[in-house]
């Protein structure tokens, strides 16, 4: 107490009040009304002056608004599909549930809705909108792909350049901008549809995803990125090539025509499937390096 | 401090997502670019061939937003060996943060909030700054923020505060002229005297903005024009502290780039003519760094 009087309030206190005030979600008056934060003696007088104009309770909501609605466009701009189907009064909704639950903790703002899906995920609004935390981890793997870091896509010309017979032993490695979002509901489909809406300036409208189990592939080239709907036996064959990843070598290019073979249709034209899906890869920049 | 470790970079713009593509593809007459550090600390993608972009053609200049040098968190690591990487991929002219703490227990606000100005505040946040120039080999330049409160706990003004900590940081300062005029208003204290205090060999930057006006308070918002009270103080500025390094800030309603080109442009011509002379345009910056202030 004497300490108090001495120094006043001191910096940590008056960081972690004020972070609990502004942080409070419903409001400063009602975060001071319901004691969620230990103030002291004297009150927020103590800490804060008000004055003619305003009084200290209404100086901290100015940075309460701040707070929300700053993470709140955050929000939009990552997640301009999802906010699309849930509209925005429900989107403002679960973005207060949301820093509630995930405050940001990064000093980047980019990572401030980086747990959005896995929020969605257990959300009751799952009941109306069952598809839409694979909608939004599709729109953050579309962030991430954006974001991630540079390497050389793997060339044709060099796989070429190799003697057939070592193919079976290459290891193929994904770019690190490869990602593969799996989802029970067409939402590669929501997302095109609300993405070209936004372009054209139209009204966006979102059709209910049809109910299909499809793995969306994320890749970039030359800084753009793109997602399409993965192949029958694709799928299966980038999640080992994903897999593979970090100081482990990739996954083998025999293992990689197992997979596919055990997925596809015996009557398809297996080695046809193979070349065509490897040249695709090759053309989006899915790889790079190979390792033999 | 000599102000010549921080010679004149003439008059500059921040540079925003809207103008990447025609900056690169047109390169524009503009004497610098300053970035927003966090927008380039990223593994890879566009922003780097942006940013590598521009910096191939244009002086660019680092400015933070996250260091949070007064929180009483521990200084933050990963954020520091991030920064410290992009500094050495760019090489800017300087690196820049605002005077204030962003978050604590590990959370973050991503808003720049005021200090305390105590003698605490002083040591604790100086003692940082030397630690943070020390790890980045460099001087760094601390900002006075907009603020819409007061803490009972202050016993100096904010320019008071400021140069305390500067001093005992050693380091340099970006002086935001909107904030000083937005906080004039806020805390009802004169802009001039504040201007007058700065130990003018510190200031190595200029920052102009516009402003929000809520009537009860000025909202530092970035989404206008440079008003034009603001002028009038960035034209007095000139006149106690020199051609100083320029930079107009625009973060939201973001127009286009010949807006903000004709801003720093205005911003050239009056302080040309505070000075009593002309002040070269790109390609002939050093000019700019020789002329003294006028007394």
């Amino acid at each position: 107490m004497d300490k108090e009087q001495d120094d006043g309030v001191g910096l940590r206190r008056i960081q972690e009040i004020l972070y609990r005030l502004i942080v409070a979600p419903d409001g400063v008056a009602k975060g001071l009304a319901q004691q969620e934060v230990t103030m002291p003696a004297g009150g927020l007088a103590a800490l804060i002056a008000g004055d003619d104009r305003m009084t200290a309770a209404e100086r901290v909501e100015i940075y309460a608004n701040g707070y929300f609605f700053r993470l709140l466009d955050v929000l939009k701009e990552d997640y301009p599909a999802t906010l699309a189907v849930v509209g925005a009064d429900a989107f403002h909704n679960l973005a207060t549930g949301y820093l509630i639950e995930y405050p940001p903790t990064a000093p980047s703002i980019y990572h401030a809705g980086s747990k959005f899906a896995d929020y969605l995920g257990t959300h009751p609004l799952r009941a109306r909108w069952p598809y839409v935390a694979d909608l939004a981890r599709l729109e953050r793997a579309t962030l991430e792909s954006f974001h991630a870091a540079d390497a050389p896509a793997l060339d044709a010309g060099a796989l070429r350049a190799m003697a057939p017979a070592r193919w079976p032993t290459l290891a193929l490695r994904a770019h690190p901008a490869t990602r593969l979002v799996e989802s029970g509901w067409r939402v590669d489909e929501v997302a095109r549809a609300v993405a070209d809406g936004a372009r054209a300036g139209a009204t966006i409208a979102t059709p209910a995803p049809a109910g299909a189990s499809v793995a969306i592939v994320v890749w970039r080239r030359d800084t753009r990125v793109a997602y399409r709907a993965a192949e029958r036996g694709e799928d299966e064959a980038l999640r080992l090539v994903l897999a593979a990843g970090g100081a482990s070598a990739g996954s083998t290019l025999a293992a990689i025509c197992e997979a596919i073979a055990a997925r596809v249709d015996p009557a398809d034209d297996l080695p046809a499937l193979i070349n065509r899906m490897l040249a695709r890869w090759l053309a989006d920049g899915l790889l790079t390096g190979i390792e033999h | 401090m000599k102000r010549s470790e921080f010679p004149s970079l003439g008059f500059g713009v921040g540079l925003r997502r809207p103008h990447y593509g025609e900056i690169l593809e047109t390169r524009p007459a503009m004497d610098w670019f300053e970035a927003i550090a966090e927008n380039f600390m990223v593994a890879g993608g566009r922003p780097l061939e942006v940013i590598d972009g521009v910096r191939e053609h244009y002086p660019v200049v680092m400015h933070g937003v996250s260091l949070s040098i007064g929180s009483t968190d521990p200084l933050n690591r990963v954020y520091l060996r991030d920064l410290a990487a992009l500094a050495r991929r760019l090489e800017p002219a300087w690196i820049s943060d605002h005077l204030c703490w962003t978050g604590v227990g590990g959370r973050n606000l991503h808003d720049l909030l005021p200090l305390p100005h105590t003698e605490e505040a002083i040591h604790h946040v100086a003692r940082r700054i030397r630690e943070v120039q020390d790890l980045l080999g460099r001087r760094i330049l601390i900002e006075n923020i907009s603020s819409y409160l007061t803490y009972a706990d202050s016993r100096l003004t904010e320019w008071e505060f400021l140069t305390a900590v500067a001093d005992e940081a050693d380091c340099a300062i970006l002086l935001d002229i909107n904030n000083i005029y937005v906080n004039a208003f806020n805390h009802r204290f004169d802009a001039h005297r504040y201007i007058d205090a700065v130990p003018a060999q510190r200031v190595a930057q200029f920052h102009l903005a516009g402003h929000a006006d809520h009537g009860s308070y000025l909202l530092d918002t970035h989404d206008h024009p440079v008003r034009p009270e603001v002028w009038e103080l960035y034209e007095y500025a000139v006149g106690r502290l020199g051609a100083v390094s320029t930079l107009i800030e625009w973060d939201d309603d973001i127009p286009e780039f010949a807006v903000l080109a004709a801003t720093a442009g205005e911003a050239r011509e009056r302080a040309a003519r505070v000075l009593g002379t002309t002040l070269a345009a790109a390609g002939a910056i050093g000019a700019a760094s020789r002329i003294e202030p006028v007394r």
